[in-house]
């Protein structure tokens, strides 16, 4: 359940460092991420495990609305979604070509992971209590993320690298004990852009 | 006889029947070619191999899920390994067998019984390991199929059946069926792209998986 936490926060962090500007300090960084309102980004995630030679490699696209609304879509390998609408969460996936409603199994922990991640896309890191965070103006500006005591006996550790375009991620990557790391690479990201509501409702 | 008890015979003899089909028949094998048994062992992987599956899978109730299955192999020492992830890549499941011995490395609720671990395993090992020996018969059915038939020192059975339709089936001591999967072409370096199992006991459940890459 913590790994599923802390590997949910991983998208968090990438999601709310979208805002941050390269050389800021850390108070105007904080302010940049409380002026979000919507984020719109597509992603590649690389996931390394030891039993694989090469990473499992998926292709996604996320929105956020700083009201409470987050969609989370994976187009490739497998086609699935979280939807997020304040405290309410559900999952989907395509099966035999149509979107089904997921088994109930997962859902609690990616309740925590969402309700994490909207903390994290406001810039209150210091409400965490899974992290201690740390920051480096760079250049490349990145955010360090220390997991406390028991969650590090599955994440040693996230590091957000952001890009120079201020306000866009450029990775972020998340390693584990035993050689295992996902890493997370942002593009095409847009900010305070006008989201339509149904994103958030409609697989 | 009333109506009630002719209800209640009606429904014992529906249930004994139903029962009744699930129970294998009696094969009558005809003389095969000798290269029928050669083709039913080449249905499995012979070197090691590492493999990722979309799998969809069906429970009772039809409740249904979409995961990532990665299993890596050695048929020369009969070793396994697989990991069952989430969309997002978090792991549920991950565990080892080595011949007979399950050891979980990792098991989220609802994935951490141990019944689980031995079903998945099997599941596994049906898709992926030919039986071990020789069969106990082989040859053609009366239809034209290749069959060979593996029976364990504890009574159960497994089954290869080769026609237009690949199939493995896996039956109790009793020859009730327990599972049985349908491979489907085309067939990457010795793997099906397709495979559908469905389990009868002892919870019946469905899965369908996607072959997305294999190495070598």
């Amino acid at each position: 359940m913590k790994k599923i936490l802390v590997l949910g926060a991983l998208m968090v962090t990438a999601i709310g460092s979208a805002t941050s500007v390269c050389s800021q300090d850390w108070a105007s960084l904080k302010e940049s991420f409380r002026k979000i309102q919507s984020v719109k980004a597509d992603f590649s995630q690389e996931r390394h495990l030891q039993i694989l030679k090469d990473p499992l490699i998926s292709e996604g696209r996320f929105f956020y609305l700083a009201s409470g609304s987050l969609r989370w879509e994976y187009l490739k390998p497998l086609r699935s979604v979280m939807l997020q609408r304040g405290d309410s969460i559900r999952l989907f996936h395509v099966s035999e070509g149509t979107w089904k409603q997921d088994m109930t199994q997962g859902v609690e922990a990616r309740r925590m992971v969402l309700a994490e991640m909207s903390q994290w896309f406001q810039g209150r890191f210091e409400e965490s209590r899974i992290f201690k965070h740390s920051y480096s103006q760079g250049p490349p500006a990145r955010i360090f993320l220390t997991p406390g005591e028991g969650v590090n006996k599955f994440i040693l550790g996230i590091e957000i690298v952001l890009s120079d375009r201020p306000g866009v991620i450029d990775r972020v990557e998340i390693t584990e004990p035993g050689g295992s790391a996902t890493r997370i690479v942002f593009r095409n990201v847009e900010i305070n852009i006008g989201l339509d509501s149904k994103v958030f409702d409609e697989p | 006889m009333n109506l009630r008890n002719k209800w209640l015979a009606g429904l014992l003899a529906a249930l004994m029947l139903c029962a009744g089909c699930l129970t294998a028949p009696e094969t009558v094998l005809l003389q095969g070619e000798p290269e029928d048994l050669e083709r039913c062992v080449e249905l499995f992987p012979s070197e090691p191999w590492e493999c990722v599956h979309k799998i969809d899978a069906v429970i009772q109730g039809g409740m249904s899920s979409s995961l990532l299955g990665i299993t890596k192999g050695d048929p020369a020492d009969q070793r396994m390994h697989t990991v069952l992830l989430t969309p997002e890549g978090f792991i549920l499941f991950e565990a080892e067998q080595r011949e007979d011995t399950i050891s979980v490395l990792k098991a989220l609720a609802p994935f951490d019984s141990p019944a689980f671990a031995r079903g998945l395993m099997e599941d596994v090992s049906l898709l992926f390991f030919p039986p071990r020996g020789r069969p106990s018969k082989w040859g053609r059915a009366e239809d034209g199929a290749v069959l060979c038939q593996w029976e364990s020192p504890t009574g159960y059975q497994k089954e290869v059946r080769l026609s237009t339709v690949k199939m493995i089936s896996f039956r109790d001591k009793h020859g009730d069926l327990v599972k049985e999967a349908v491979l489907s072409a085309p067939f990457v370096k010795g793997l099906a792209s397709q495979m559908e199992l469905r389990a009868q006991k002892p919870s019946p459940y469905r899965l369908k998986l996607t072959l997305l890459s294999r190495t070598p």
